[in-house]
């Protein structure tokens, strides 16, 4: 297969799935259903999180990942939960552990 | 659209993503250039598929061949199908035009955002909100990737700590949304399966396996 067309399979699969549910009005989900879906996303974007953070190489260790995580949740505390709040104060702690760390 | 408030809100709130997306952009421009893509390739991929998970895992594995590829590409796709009945449940009854817009740049990122404006009453018009986003993520991937394609390999992506960037953001998304006690114990689950799975499974799943298991084990203990 060729690049151009695996890029064009990657994307019809990646665009499929995320017309699935858009393409037609359904019913809201009810039940068990619902509640995954309430709870789904915040657990998505924490896996992602959690993978970036403390995983960044592909295992779990102690890197300047963990410090940025650290200061991403104070400054998700300080800042009112504002996303640039979390940005900066996380990637001031991660370049400044990184520095000190000689890595 | 640019009068609609809802509109110009949505700019204005995307304007970071502008540049992290930008930013993510610019490291699968130079991932792909160092896997052989041509510079338009991997700008036209970034047109089509649209998903930073998804075009990552390609260049990762394209040494392997396709079956690897659109393995992952499925298993990461998964995770858009919660993502889209949770969407079109907030958008209520709207054209197919405009759902097919809406799902194809139905991303992680403007997604949170949407979700969270949408959780705090922020907008009137919920689908210009997201239009808005959705554009800017668009022009910041593209520009990105075609920056990245055109530096090629002059850039460590890894030298500038590229996978913790995406962390933070991700983190940044997330926090906002923990308001309840249910959502504590999501994120505890979510932390736990996330290391187990990262310790365990191929990476095409891990992600979307850790969300899964965290978000079933909180659905079936009654969280």
């Amino acid at each position: 297969m060729s690049d151009l067309a695996l890029v064009l399979v990657v994307g019809v699969i990646t665009f499929g799935s995320r017309l699935a549910f858009l393409i037609s009005p359904r019913p809201v989900p009810e039940g068990r259903v619902g509640r995954f879906l309430d709870v789904f996303s915040l657990a998505l974007f924490m896996a992602i999180a959690t993978a970036g953070l403390v995983a960044p190489e592909g295992t779990p260790a102690i890197t300047p990942g963990l410090a940025a995580a650290a200061g991403g949740i104070v400054g998700g505390i300080v800042f009112k939960r504002s996303l640039l709040g979390v940005l900066a104060v996380g990637a001031i702690a991660f370049y400044v552990v990184r520095a000190l760390a000689g890595s | 659209m640019l009068a609609d408030p809802s509109f110009r809100k949505g700019l204005r709130d995307s304007v970071l993503i502008f540049f992290a997306v930008g930013a993510f952009g610019l490291a699968y421009g130079v991932l792909a250039i160092e896997m052989g893509f041509p510079i338009w390739l991997a700008i036209l991929s970034s047109f089509v598929i649209l998903s930073g998970a998804a075009q990552f895992a390609m260049v990762g594995l394209i040494s392997a061949g396709a079956f690897p590829v659109i393995l992952a590409a499925t298993g990461l796709g998964l995770r858009h199908l919660p993502m889209s009945a949770t969407l079109a449940r907030l958008i209520g009854d709207q054209p197919a035009g405009v759902r097919v817009r809406l799902a194809y740049v139905l991303v992680d990122e403007t997604f949170g955002l949407a979700l969270r404006a949408a959780a705090h009453n922020d907008v009137d018009d919920i689908v210009a909100y997201k239009s808005a986003a959705d554009v800017t993520l668009l022009a910041g991937w593209v520009i990105g990737t075609g920056v990245g394609a055109w530096l090629g390999g002059t850039i460590d992506p890894g030298q500038v700590g590229i996978g913790v960037l995406f962390g933070l953001l991700f983190l940044g998304l997330a926090i906002p949304m923990v308001t309840t006690r249910r959502d504590w114990v999501v994120v505890a689950i979510t932390v736990v399966a996330t290391v187990v799975a990262v310790l365990i499974l191929p990476v095409a799943w891990q992600i979307t396996s850790a969300a899964v298991v965290a978000s079933l084990v909180a659905v079936f203990s009654g969280e």
